[in-house]
């Protein structure tokens, strides 16, 4: 049957919405409650961290790129620094690697954790939002206690870490971790057996191992539809050779196994905090010298960030300052496949699949260019273009005058 | 005269009952916000809410009728508190009570319901559009077992050889010379309350509102007056609703010093009843909230009399 024109309308999600925590702007084409097309636009809260990174040198970097994100700060500053040691030909001490772990580790049970009230929230579900909030204060706390900040731990300086952990702070880890395991267990129940809940999440925008592939998805959203991607295992940096972590997968593909790969997750992170916290290796906590200059080379470094695959491409011309800092966040892998899941859904699915892939707008916002199909600009941008395109555009907004710029 | 117009206009009914209306609102929250461990709202939040509503500007969204905009809420509200009348409210003799008035009542507690689905329908705004769509579905959902369920203690009544009757008082008073109709009517009752549940828009029935998927569903363009409007009769509703089921299934009311007392009590426990399952429910897609009810509720209502046939033929 035809819907005529009066039958479909486009519900507009964003830029400002309740139920977005960032700025993204969704257009969903609906014929009664069914969402029939989507669209999505991002780009709202693009910063030019990257730019900003070309004008800091190596260690003023650091700080910007921490600053991407205020859930996982830590993991982009993993990332980085760990390109940037590769770079300089740093060996850092393993104590450092696995405080740098530990630290990973638990800002992925704070994400998580955050992620779970998000979700539930958005499912109506205001009562597991705020026990799920409640709990993630361990969390925040104990980073606090370790690093003196909830948000930006800034643990990582080049070649090492900054503090180290305590006696003490161990202690308060563990009994923290035992806290949480203990209500991350209940969770997973009620996540698994409340029917009200599996009403909205079983079922609900599932994707299947095919169209993961196809779509590229990463981190638990890829795993949750049996896609076997952690680069935490698949290429081990700092200290995920000796402390692995253990690959958590399911095969149904809906809301409810993304729901229990993230829980699974949080389970896993318990396990492994322990077990670095038992053997954690003696020794410094940062390497001897770290070099001011790079020597002229490229590098791409990757990590799992609690979202998945955080890719980073640094590349030095032998100066004090990067010549490029490139970052994919995760959201942008995984955005496309928030599209397709919607179609055929009902309007209401449309947040709990949005957030089923803890989307992280300002995170990977980029300027964006639009390229009309059927027209034939083909290419995509050369660094020429580019940077002929980011004068023009301050010569237009600004009224700058640029000519000695434009000419070198 | 002078206590006809008293009645009507500061207490039960009134005055009365919006203060009533605001502080059984206030229970709902601060209760569900203990339950879900948070502090909550002080007591005075729902006052305070509504005197700041009523003295802000509305602002009239282009497109939808002026009219219309004004008059729904006062609509609603008059609706709620006309209602309010037939009720015995705090235990106390209705204000008003003619042969039939449970009827008039039940339709006059749909009245707001579908003042908000009107006023979300007539504006532009896509989401008030798809809040108003949803308040429709969801009246069509529950009101027929919802209505069923309150009718049910008359017919038994009658069917118990007792004089028929329509009217709520004389119902109350008789449902207090028997057991709770709670006991008897178990299936029922939680039909009525559930029912209740769900026209008042509650957790787990407020896809009508769900502010992750369509902002504030049909009141997103109002403000000001029009809003606090709304929300009175919300809160009058809440009373009256309460009221009704504690009057027909948890003992009528009672004679005596205490009686009044008693019977308020009983509707705060009811309530108390009903914050537990907006804590404890997560939000029901429209159409799973339709399903529920043509295939659970009104079935459930359904077996419930034929129970009551069955017993009354086999005696």
């Amino acid at each position: 049957m035809n819907a005529s024109a009066s039958d479909r309308f486009v519900i507009p999600i964003g830029p400002q919405h309740p139920a977005l925590k960032e700025p993204g702007h969704f257009e969903f084409t609906v014929e009664g409650e069914t969402v029939i097309d989507a669209t999505v636009r991002l780009g709202y809260a693009h910063r030019g961290i990257e730019k900003g990174a070309e004008g800091r040198n190596w260690t003023q970097s650091l700080y910007l790129l921490e600053r991407i994100c205020g859930i996982c700060s830590h993991i982009h500053s993993t990332a980085y620094v760990v390109g940037v040691e590769q770079m300089a030909e740093v060996e850092v001490p393993a104590r450092a690697q696995a405080i740098r772990e530990t630290i990973a580790e638990l800002e992925r049970i704070h994400s998580h954790m955050l992620w779970l009230g998000v979700a539930a929230h958005d499912a109506g579900f205001d009562s597991l939002f705020m026990y799920t909030w409640r709990d993630r204060e361990t969390v925040m706390d104990l980073l606090e206690a370790i690093s003196g900040n909830r948000v930006h731990y800034s643990a990582n300086s080049l070649g090492g870490v900054k503090f180290d952990l305590s006696d003490e702070t161990a202690a308060a880890i563990l009994k923290g971790i035992d806290f949480l395991e203990e209500r991350t267990r209940h969770y997973r129940e009620v996540v698994s057996q409340d029917a009200f809940f599996l009403q909205r999440t079983r079922g609900v925008g599932t994707m299947t191992r095919q169209e993961a592939l196809q779509l590229g998805v990463v981190g638990p959203t890829a795993r949750a539809s049996g896609v076997a991607r952690d680069v935490r295992i698949d290429s081990p940096y700092i200290a995920y050779n000796e402390f692995p972590a253990h690959i958590q997968l399911l095969s149904a593909g809906d809301l409810e196994a993304r729901f229990l790969v993230r829980i699974d997750e949080m389970l896993d992170c318990y396990r492994l905090i322990r077990e670095l916290l038992a053997r954690m290796p003696a020794g410094e906590l940062a390497a001897k010298r770290m070099p001011r200059k790079l020597k002229p080379g490229e590098v791409i470094s990757r990590v799992e960030a609690p979202r998945g695959e955080l890719f980073y491409y640094i590349r030095s011309t032998g100066g004090e300052q990067p010549d490029r800092v490139k970052v994919r966040t995760p959201t942008l892998c995984n955005m496309g496949s928030v599209l397709t899941q919607t179609i055929g859904h009902n309007l209401a699915d449309v947040p709990m699949i949005l957030v089923g892939i803890d989307p992280c707008f300002s995170c990977n916002d980029r300027a964006v260019s639009v390229r009309r199909a059927g027209r034939a600009e083909g290419q995509p941008w050369s660094w020429a273009d580019l940077r002929r395109y980011g004068i023009d555009f301050y010569r237009r907004q600004m009224g700058l005058e640029t000519h000695a710029l434009a000419k070198g | 005269m002078a206590l006809d117009l008293l009645n009507l206009l500061f207490f039960p009914a009134g005055l009365g009952l919006i203060g009533a209306g605001l502080l059984y609102q206030w229970a709902d929250r601060k209760l569900l916000a203990r339950f879900q461990n948070r502090l909550g709202p002080r007591w005075f939040q729902p006052f305070a809410d509504a005197l700041k509503l009523l003295g802000k500007e509305e602002i009239h969204p282009a497109g939808s009728s002026p009219v219309l905009f004004a008059f729904l809420p006062v609509l609603a509200l008059s609706g709620a508190l006309t209602a309010a009348l037939y009720v015995p409210l705090f235990g106390l003799a209705p204000v008003f009570s003619f042969p039939g008035d449970l009827i008039v009542t039940l339709y006059l507690m749909s009245l707001l319901t579908l003042c908000i689905g009107l006023a979300g329908a007539q504006t532009r705004d896509r989401f008030s559009l798809a809040g108003a769509l949803r308040v429709f579905t969801q009246m069509f959902a529950y009101e027929a077992p919802f209505i069923l369920a309150l009718l049910t203690p008359a017919v038994a009544l009658r069917l118990a050889g007792q004089p028929g009757s329509w009217q709520i008082s004389e119902l109350a008073t008789a449902a207090a010379g028997r057991p709770w109709f709670l006991l008897l009517l178990p299936i029922t009752f939680v039909v009525a309350l559930v029912g209740l549940m769900g026209k008042l828009e509650l957790p787990p029935f407020d896809a009508p509102e769900a502010e992750t998927e369509i902002v504030a569903g049909a009141l997103t363009e109002y403000s000001g007056r029009g809003l606090a409007l709304f929300s009175l009769a919300r809160a009058v509703e809440l009373v009256v609703g309460l009221t009704l089921v504690t009057a027909l299934y948890l003992g009528g009311v009672g004679s005596g010093p205490l009686a009044a007392v008693l019977f308020t009590a009983k509707t705060v426990g009811l309530l108390l009843v009903i914050v537990v399952l907006q804590t404890l429910l997560a939000r029901l897609r429209i159409d799973q909230t339709v399903n529920l009810w043509w295939r659970i509720g009104s079935v459930l209502v359904l077996a419930q009399w034929l129970l009551l046939i069955l017993y009354q033929v086999l005696r």
